[in-house]
């Protein structure tokens, strides 16, 4: 299967194998199902084909075991329940949630997943639903998540010690820093919600920053876990910003690349100031996704979901 | 010619029998209470009012000044029922701390009676123990710390219970709940202790009939994606609910819930007739609450939590005009006879921020306990979840007592996490010492050396009567405490000086500001009282029936 292949979806999440180098293995999650590519990005196929589906099914979220060389595992969220795969997308075992089936939204993978399991993933309607199985149980919990529509996760990269992962909502951001057993609202300025993209530094655990796209009024930063923030003015950001992506050394190499209205913007300087990504100048179709699968480098490759045009290397 | 009824005469007592005779009564408050502070405490028993019954026992200096009536002497009795309300008040307030107010009362009035017996000024003594309270509050601020995690949260339980047992369950579910969470205490099932947790928000109030329970092996009644007509409304006639169906069925609702005051017989057959087919669904729960207050409150909080729009009697609402975008949503909603729950009320989720972060705001400026309680209730069901805990032990008795000692220990929990935590073992307050020490060395006037001499002393006292009460020689232990450094104090437990934060012992630091506030500010106001004037003849205290103890 070629390109061909994607033209017809709209893809809403990526995901790439860990060691991306020497298994270029990735996976795009889109309206008409899942899609892979084992060529790092250059040609796609079906991902689902050995479970004969008579219809289409959409897949919004999909991830990739941080341990997936030895578990092959692969995640991927779709409505009522998940798939899971321990094959890298060979074959797929469904799990059904229970009734009414949520639709997941957003999942999000423990980096400590090959010793503790564990996966989280948000819904539209049910808050988030949380495995500590290595995504075979599910189960909500969602003491204090006043609003069960959840638009993103993101979990500490220091998740084995502080237990802390983030959910973005309609109404702002709620925090847990017991692994997902209770959530906290965090101050988030109610006028600016809904927030719908999040990322945390690399060295969440010592500088605290998390970054906060929202779906009109730009990108926020705070550097005290989400107890404060600050609005990141800039005329560059100024409506969605779909996916934030952090640089693998930031805040020490302070790059940062936002999806914003479409296009993507890359920002060498903590997002001070920002630039088009060279290779996504000449795209004419909104972008709708984007994996930086070996960092934000400008020699190493961006996939980038285009609009009707599938996934390609910008 | 006018004549006299003698027990109009009042009988006015000077100084020195007013500092002398109100210090002699306060002081038998506060060594009631004493012997309670720190975690070995003793009990004080009361004896039985009736023949042969054993006495009532208690470690609680709320408590303890609550069944004090009165005591004799009428000078006496004025300085004990000043002490008495002091602590009754701090106990419904804030749940905890009554023995500690207790301690500081009494050192600062004792010193402080001594100062103006010598000739002091005591409204000029008061102004600068005023002053000194500001001094020591702002220090215990500048030491306050957060605590989260079930670990940390279980250690504090145990600072405030001495119960590990209890403080395990008590760490877990205040990590889970947080401090406005909903947690029903309630005596056990058996000798040991459990937990439930229910995810989203219920009331306690059920389905109007049996014959609505869909679930017969469950007990009860749950649907998925269904609508919910939030009322108080009373309603005779079946036809009265006519619309409300009709229109359900115009908009394929395909489950109703239909919240009422009452519905007659008639109207609950008319609905259970309803009920029958596959596509619709409807039950009718009753209104929660009572009272027209609490009741709109509860009306409030389920609109804002599905998105609905409540019908009420008070306004004259009826069902007649009621449009589907009236009706409230929610993900999951589920009754039985006793209880209905809402999950993942469908509520537009700026408006439910903005709600609570009102009720919030309101039970952060509410001094008063009674409605503050309600808040906290209402927000408690607000927060997404609640939690029971069952208290379990080996007598009725222990039960009894253990359920209490939960609920103060959760009181303070929640006191803890609203305001963090200070050093306990008395440790915090010892070390505002340096701090009043400084100020000591900078006052010019007399009466203010006097005051910071005296807090200086009574910051001392809660640590000495910890270390004393179980059973050390509290100059040895103050000794060895110099020795051992700042922040080092005396663990009970294991008998030896550590570290306090590092081995988890820590205080609420609302309970530590309380007690020191209300204490000095009782003391100082003791001490300006120049003159007592008594009834002739002052109406006894009666012994007090078991309806009205209740209401005490």
């Amino acid at each position: 299967m070629t390109d061909n292949l994607a033209t017809q979806t709209i893809i809403y999440d990526l995901a790439s194998s860990p060691n991306f180098a020497d298994s270029p293995l990735c996976f795009a999650a889109g309206n008409t199902g899942l899609l892979r590519s084992q060529d790092g990005g250059r040609t796609w196929s079906d991902a689902l084909t050995s479970l004969n589906l008579s219809e289409a099914l959409p897949i919004a979220s999909v991830v990739i075991s941080p341990a997936f060389a030895t578990d092959k595992t692969v995640i991927a969220g779709t409505s009522g329940g998940i798939l899971r795969s321990g094959d890298g997308g060979d074959t797929w075992q469904i799990v059904e949630f229970p009734s009414p089936p949520p639709f997941i939204t957003s999942l999000a993978i423990s980096p400590n997943y090959e010793r503790d399991g564990v996966i989280f993933a948000g819904t539209l309607e049910d808050g988030v639903f949380v495995s500590r199985d290595r995504g075979y149980l599910w189960n909500t919990w969602n003491f204090g998540l006043l609003v069960l529509n959840v638009l993103a996760l993101a979990v500490s990269p220091a998740f084995a010690e502080d237990e802390t992962i983030y959910a973005a909502v309609e109404s702002g951001i709620f925090r847990s820093t017991n692994g997902g057993r209770a959530w906290r609202e965090i101050p988030f300025d109610l006028d600016h919600a809904p927030v719908i993209s999040l990322a945390l530094s690399p060295q969440f655990a010592e500088d605290g920053v998390v970054m906060a796209g929202t779906e009109q009024h730009g990108l926020f930063k705070s550097e005290n876990g989400g107890q404060a923030w600050e609005h990141l003015n800039s005329a560059d950001i100024i409506g969605s910003v779909d996916a934030i992506l952090l640089s693998s050394e930031f805040p020490f190499k302070p790059d940062l690349l936002a999806l914003t209205g479409g296009e993507v913007l890359i920002s060498n300087d903590g997002a001070a100031t920002w630039r088009p990504w060279p290779g996504a100048i000449t795209i004419d179709e909104p972008l709708t996704a984007v994996l930086a699968p070996t960092g934000l480098d400008e020699n190493a490759p961006l996939l980038g979901a285009i609009m009707n045009q599938g996934v390609k290397i910008i | 010619m006018r004549r006299t009824n003698r027990s109009n005469f009042r009988r006015v007592v000077f100084q020195p029998r007013t500092w002398q005779g109100m210090h002699r009564g306060a002081m038998q408050i506060v060594e009631a209470v004493t012997p309670t502070l720190g975690p070995a405490p003793r009990f004080v028993a009361f004896s039985p009012e009736n023949v042969g019954r054993e006495p009532d026992l208690y470690d609680n200096g709320g408590e303890i000044a609550r069944r004090i009536l009165q005591i004799r002497g009428r000078d006496e009795d004025v300085g004990a029922m000043l002490i008495r309300d002091l602590l009754w008040r701090l106990q419904n307030q804030v749940g905890d701390g009554t023995a500690t107010a207790a301690v500081l009362f009494g050192a600062v009035y004792t010193e402080g009676v001594r100062y103006l017996t010598a000739g002091g000024n005591s409204r000029r003594l008061q102004t600068h123990l005023d002053a000194g309270i500001e001094v020591i509050l702002d220090q215990l601020t500048a030491m306050t710390q957060t605590l989260t995690g079930k670990e940390k949260l279980a250690q504090l339980a145990e600072s405030i219970s001495y119960d590990p047992e209890l403080s395990r369950y008590m760490g877990e579910i205040f990590d889970i709940i947080g401090a406005h969470g909903r947690l029903e205490i309630r005596k056990g099932r058996s000798r040991a202790i459990e937990r439930d947790y229910v995810e989203g928000m219920y009331w306690e109030r059920g389905l109007m009939s049996r014959k609505m329970i869909a679930d017969p092996e469950r007990n009860r009644t749950l649907y998925g994606n269904a609508h919910i007509l939030i009322s108080d409304l009373e309603i005779q006639h079946p036809q009265e609910l006519l619309p409300v169906l009709e229109m359900a069925l115009r908009n394929d609702v395909k489950s109703l819930i239909i919240i009422a005051g009452k519905l007659s017989d008639a109207a609950i057959g008319f609905l259970l007739a309803n009920n029958k087919s596959d596509d619709f669904h409807v039950v009718a729960v009753t209104t929660p609450e009572y009272g027209k207050d609490p009741q709109a409150a509860a009306l409030q909080d389920m609109a804002a939590l599905t998105g609905g729009k409540p019908f009420l009697k008070a306004p004259g609402d009826t069902f007649n005009k009621v449009q589907v975008e009236d009706l409230g949503q929610a993900r999951r909603v589920w009754a039985d006879l006793r209880n209905f729950g809402i999950v993942g009320g469908k509520g537009e989720p700026k408006a439910l921020r903005r709600h609570i972060h009102d009720i919030q705001k309101a039970y952060a400026h509410i001094d008063d306990p009674v409605p503050k309680e309600k808040l906290l209730k209402r927000l408690g069901k607000m927060m997404g979840g609640s939690a029971t805990l069952w208290v379990g032990a080996d007598t009725e008795m222990d039960m009894e007592r253990r359920v209490e000692l939960a609920k103060r220990t959760a009181s303070a929990m929640r006191l803890a996490m609203e305001e963090g935590v200070l050093p306990g073992a008395g440790i915090a307050l010892l070390e505002c010492r340096q701090t009043l020490r400084e100020r000591l060395a900078g006052a010019e006037e007399t009466d203010e050396r006097a005051a910071y001499e005296i807090l200086i002393k009574a910051t001392e006292a809660p640590i000495r009567t910890i270390i004393t009460n179980a059973g050390y020689d509290a100059s040895d232990v103050m000794a060895d405490l110099r020795l051992a450094g700042p922040g080092h104090g005396l663990d009970i437990v294991q008998g030896k000086i550590v570290n306090i934060q590092e081995s988890g012992i820590y205080d609420p630091a609302g309970v530590v500001k309380a007690a020191l506030f209300g204490a000095v500010k009782t003391a100082a106001l003791a001490l300006t009282v120049d003159v007592v004037v008594h009834h002739a003849q002052p109406e006894q205290a009666k012994p007090l029936g078991p309806t009205a103890r209740m209401k005490l």
